[in-house]
């Protein structure tokens, strides 16, 4: 049984595109976390560090990858949002000092856009044009060993 | 099964990438003319595997298929794997590029040792075939959570926890990828013997 609920809460351990995104809003500072699309990072590690490395802030997302706290006192410099999702996954997200002192709605909206351009799945293009670099590859690989002689 | 950019120290990096060179060194000298397009059809396969989502419980596990590359392919998986890693980190930004060689050496060096045990079984009979395709996609997945567990420990130096955790989270992969590549292996034997490796064709 223990097995079968380290597998079933394990879902962090399979994925590998890992995103977390980070706002500023009423003297908060707002988290998001996921493997991309709807795969949330669940019960996963936040640590903020300052410019210095000093970590400010500590604490887990939860069920829905989420996690917020106030803006720790007396930060004078940018913050990086680190997210451990374990088995080495690991992702992090900037927010700058302008952000925390003068939070304003555009700076939200051009982070919105940026993830959800993070979460978007792969296109079409993407996958067909990996396909085709693999066989130029192999294209030239196959011209080289003609040249060469080569045949093992 | 990707790192991530910024998880592993230096040194583990760079012993990573020696590695991987090494492989793919060997691998591209004893690529056989005739099998490159078979090299790169495999390479595509584990290109497009990772997108390839199987829902397990709440959570969701990906297709890695480095069984079936290295015990199709022995050292040409580390050059067919080396090139769909890259790509899927340009493009799906899975991993990353300075982790690139220990992901390599991660995925790859399993397959080979898939190669080196099972193929004696391959080709024997159906049976031992589908056989071979099994212990080769279920070994590899075991191997590769071994040493992610090993590069990790590197890290952070929580061996057992990393490893109980990593392998525990693997199973399901295990026995999927295990049931996929004895059955695609089998499937080759019928219909395209020619991309089993020569010794046994």
């Amino acid at each position: 049984m223990a097995l079968i609920l380290l597998i079933m809460t394990a879902g962090p351990s399979f994925a590998h595109k890992v995103i977390v995104f980070a706002w500023v809003e009423d003297g908060n500072i707002y988290t998001q976390s996921s493997f991309g699309g709807k795969r949330k990072a669940k019960n996963c590690k936040i640590v903020v560090v300052d410019e210095k490395g000093t970590v400010v802030h500590k604490g887990m997302t939860d069920e829905n990858g989420d996690h917020a706290f106030k803006i720790p006192k007396g930060v004078n410099s940018d913050l990086t949002i680190n997210l451990e999702a374990g088995a080495g996954h690991k992702a992090h997200w900037l927010i700058a000092y302008d952000e925390i002192s003068l939070p304003s709605d555009s700076s939200t909206t051009d982070a919105m856009t940026v993830k959800q351009n993070l979460e978007k799945g792969p296109s079409f293009f993407k996958i067909l044009g990996g396909l085709g670099i693999i066989f130029l590859l192999a294209f030239v690989l196959k011209r080289f060993k003609r040249k060469s002689g080569v045949n093992d | 099964m990707h790192i991530s950019e910024g998880v592993l120290s230096g040194p583990v990096l760079a012993s990573g990438a020696v590695v991987a060179v090494a492989g793919c060194a060997i691998g591209l000298k004893k690529i056989d003319y005739d099998r490159i397009v078979h090299v790169a059809m495999l390479s595509s396969a584990f290109f497009v595997a990772s997108l390839i989502h199987v829902p397990v419980g709440v959570a969701s596990v990906h297709l890695i298929l480095n069984g079936i590359v290295g015990l199709l392919l022995g050292f040409a998986a580390f050059p067919a794997i080396l090139v769909a890693l890259l790509l899927q980190a340009v493009f799906f930004q899975y991993g990353g590029l300075t982790v690139l060689g220990a992901n390599v050496v991660i995925m790859a060096v399993p397959a080979v040792l898939a190669h080196y045990l099972f193929l004696p079984l391959l080709g024997k009979s159906p049976k031992l075939t589908f056989g071979a395709g099994v212990l080769s996609g279920a070994s590899a997945i075991l191997f590769s959570s071994l040493l992610l567990s090993s590069a990790l420990w590197f890290t952070d130096k929580h061996f057992f926890e990393t490893c109980v955790l990593i392998v525990g989270a693997n199973i399901p992969i295990m026995i999927i990828e295990g049931i996929v590549t004895g059955f695609c292996v089998a499937f080759l034997f019928k219909v395209y013997p020619e991309i089993l490796p020569k010794k046994i064709n």
